[in-house]
């Protein structure tokens, strides 16, 4: 489904070069949950955001679905991102002037459903995540997990074929971790592929399949040492 | 469209787009009513005096011996000015259109005392003032040449006959329908006149006097040392025409000199300087104005980009294109725009009838109102395009980045 093969992205300005990926190479499946750790740093971010097509690569090739997608441009580009990607962010990301079913509303409109569609798929989308009767609620007026389940209605209304997530629990207690992991494994089981890069040794443990990251390289499984640290840290 | 969405997000954020659309209602306020004064002063301008502006000019001939023969210098002063080529004729008169200083009098339509109906710009003349003037004759005969008198001072008594404008017989007779020759009224209660002719238009020589199209043609010639002389020539001549004619009514006598040569065309322009300034003034005002608030716009729409820049992110991220965020911020001035230029709209209206009743002021022309908001339209687009293309720029990797 997801297919990177020596991937890199350097940063340049005039005076350095910052090489944030080197020969990356990645392949996810239809239905993983795969998780991305690594040191700061490390490139997480970097990769996360190529995956979203949120940046270009500087070399290498990805296929999504089968079709490469490197080489798009920026209409086609929001396009992809809009049909194919849902992203859940650390920070909610929610638009603060906006209440709660215009938030979910924002991607259904640049997709160009009709009113009818976008008001059946936000209000599915928003009580699957337990939050029908906050529909007219701000984000201000939520408690962070709500924000988050909020982002994750927002994500899923436009049934994308896999989840973004950079550190979705990373903002909150862990009693609204773990209601917010618990969504996203109901989410994976139910069938979407879901990519994650977080930091959280619990976070990890609930993914199938775990990829560390270290120098813009990828290797498979996460080290022991990391481990100790995510565990410490 | 996204109205739903923004208009509720504007709605959070009063303060400022209302600062930005009560600017945009004074600007629609005081570029319609501005406008409108200086539509009014244009027609003005533009309004023809009557004359044949473009090939006419006059001068002054100034004697200095008390005891010349005024009269045979000024029958012999029209006879060279006739006879020279180029020229179509000539006439000594007391003023003519756009002058500003001239004679009028107070008319009667029975004899008697403080019985003034209407009043009239005059202009004495011979029977060759019609052609000089360069008029259109619409009724009634040009004077004979015997019924054209001598006076010195105030005429005493008036002539007998008259050549007046439609627009002096629509005043002096509102209910009378058909031609005015024939006609007679009063000067200075008891002088009686007789309409011999009607021209089209012959203005007076005050062009913001209300009565401006009310005048008449006296025939009569005025025996003094100062003359006044009108002098229309072939197109195309005027100008060499008038050194020509300073120079030979100069040489013809030493007892007097010629002075105050000046076109028509110059008249208006000293007659129309005022309302010419006035139109400078207004449109610097207008220009000005829509400028500050096009600036203003720029302001708050980069304002407005600066603060959600993390936001634009977040849309990219979700889908939104390029062309989408530019809509996006377009839509939302075409909103604060709409609110100020509706606004401002029936404050225009509203400011206008005040002047219309205050100052009598022309009401305003129909299109002026839709064209005005079309223009403020235009200006909140154009000045939000900027800011709007730069918040399409923004990187959707932005909405990655921690806070």
């Amino acid at each position: 489904m997801l297919n990177m093969k020596n991937v890199s992205k350097v940063y340049r300005t005039d005076t350095v070069e910052t090489h944030a990926l080197r020969e990356f190479s990645l392949t996810v499946e239809e239905g993983e949950f795969v998780s991305v750790t690594g040191p700061s740093g490390s490139g997480k971010t970097t990769f996360l955001n190529i995956a979203g097509l949120l940046e270009d690569l500087t070399s290498g090739t990805y296929e999504l679905d089968g079709r490469d997608v490197s080489q798009l441009n920026d209409k086609e580009r929001s396009r992809v991102r809009n049909e194919k990607i849902g992203f859940i962010f650390q920070s909610f990301n929610l638009i603060p002037e906006l209440n709660i079913f215009d938030n979910v509303d924002v991607p259904l409109r640049y997709r160009g459903f009709d009113a009818p569609e976008r008001k059946r798929r936000i209000e599915e989308s928003i009580e699957m995540v337990g939050l029908g009767s906050r529909m007219s609620h701000l984000p201000a007026q939520l408690s962070g997990g709500q924000q988050q389940r909020v982002a994750i209605a927002r994500a899923l209304a436009g049934e994308p074929r896999f989840l973004l997530a950079d550190e979705p629990t990373g903002n909150l207690d862990s009693q609204m971790a773990d209601s917010v992991l618990d969504l996203l494994t109901e989410i994976n089981t139910a069938g979407t592929t879901i990519i994650m890069v977080t930091h959280e040794l619990g976070l990890v443990d609930r993914a199938r399949r775990n990829i560390f990251v270290r120098d813009g390289r990828v290797s498979d499984g996460v080290p022991e040492l990391h481990l100790a640290d995510l565990a410490a840290g | 469209m996204e109205f739903g969405p923004v208009w509720r997000a504007m709605m959070r954020n009063k303060g400022g787009y209302f600062l930005i659309a009560v600017q945009i209602a004074v600007t629609m306020a005081v570029m319609v009513n501005a406008f409108a004064i200086m539509q009014e002063r244009s027609f003005k301008m533009g309004r023809p005096s009557g004359l044949d502006e473009a090939n006419t000019f006059a001068l002054v001939s100034v004697g200095f011996k008390p005891e010349m023969d005024s009269k045979a210098l000024i029958s012999e002063d029209l006879d060279l000015l006739r006879n020279t080529p180029g020229v179509i004729n000539a006439v000594a008169t007391n003023s003519y259109p756009l002058r500003q200083g001239g004679w009028s009098e107070g008319l009667h339509r029975e004899p008697g005392v403080g019985k003034s109906v209407s009043s009239s710009a005059i202009y004495f003349v011979d029977e060759h003032g019609l052609e000089t003037f360069g008029l259109n004759l619409i009724d009634g005969r040009n004077f004979s040449p015997e019924q054209v008198s001598w006076d010195k001072d105030s005429p005493d008594p008036w002539p007998a006959t008259v050549i007046i404008t439609q627009a002096l017989g629509e005043d002096l007779y509102p209910d009378h329908e058909g031609s005015y020759v024939g006609k007679t009224f009063w000067f200075d209660d008891d002088n009686p006149a007789n309409i011999v002719g009607v021209v089209e238009r012959l203005q007076a020589p005050w062009p913001s006097w209300t009565g401006v199209e009310r005048s008449m043609l006296v025939p009569l010639r005025r025996e003094s040392n100062d003359v006044r002389y009108v002098v229309r020539t072939e197109p195309g001549y005027r100008d060499q025409l008038m050194l020509q004619v300073e120079e030979s009514l100069a040489n013809s006598s030493k007892d007097r000199i010629i002075r105050q040569v000046a076109t028509v065309d110059e008249a208006r322009k000293l007659a129309y300087l005022g309302d010419a300034a006035m139109i400078k003034i207004l449109t610097f005002v207008i220009s000005l104005l829509t400028a500050i608030t096009g600036l203003g716009i720029v302001g708050l729409a980069s304002f407005s980009v600066a603060r959600r820049t993390r936001q634009i992110g977040i849309r990219r991220a979700l889908g939104a294109t390029r062309p989408a965020i530019v809509r996006y911020f377009m839509l939302e001035n075409f909103l604060v725009s709409s609110i100020g230029i509706v606004s401002g709209a029936v404050l225009a209206v509203g400011l206008n009838m005040f002047m219309v009743q205050a100052f009598s002021l022309t009401p305003l022309a129909w299109y002026v109102v839709p064209v005005a908001m079309i223009i403020l339209w235009i200006v909140g687009q154009v000045a939000v395009a900027g800011p709007a293309r730069k918040a399409s720029g923004i990187s959707p990797a932005i909405a990655t980045r921690s806070i």
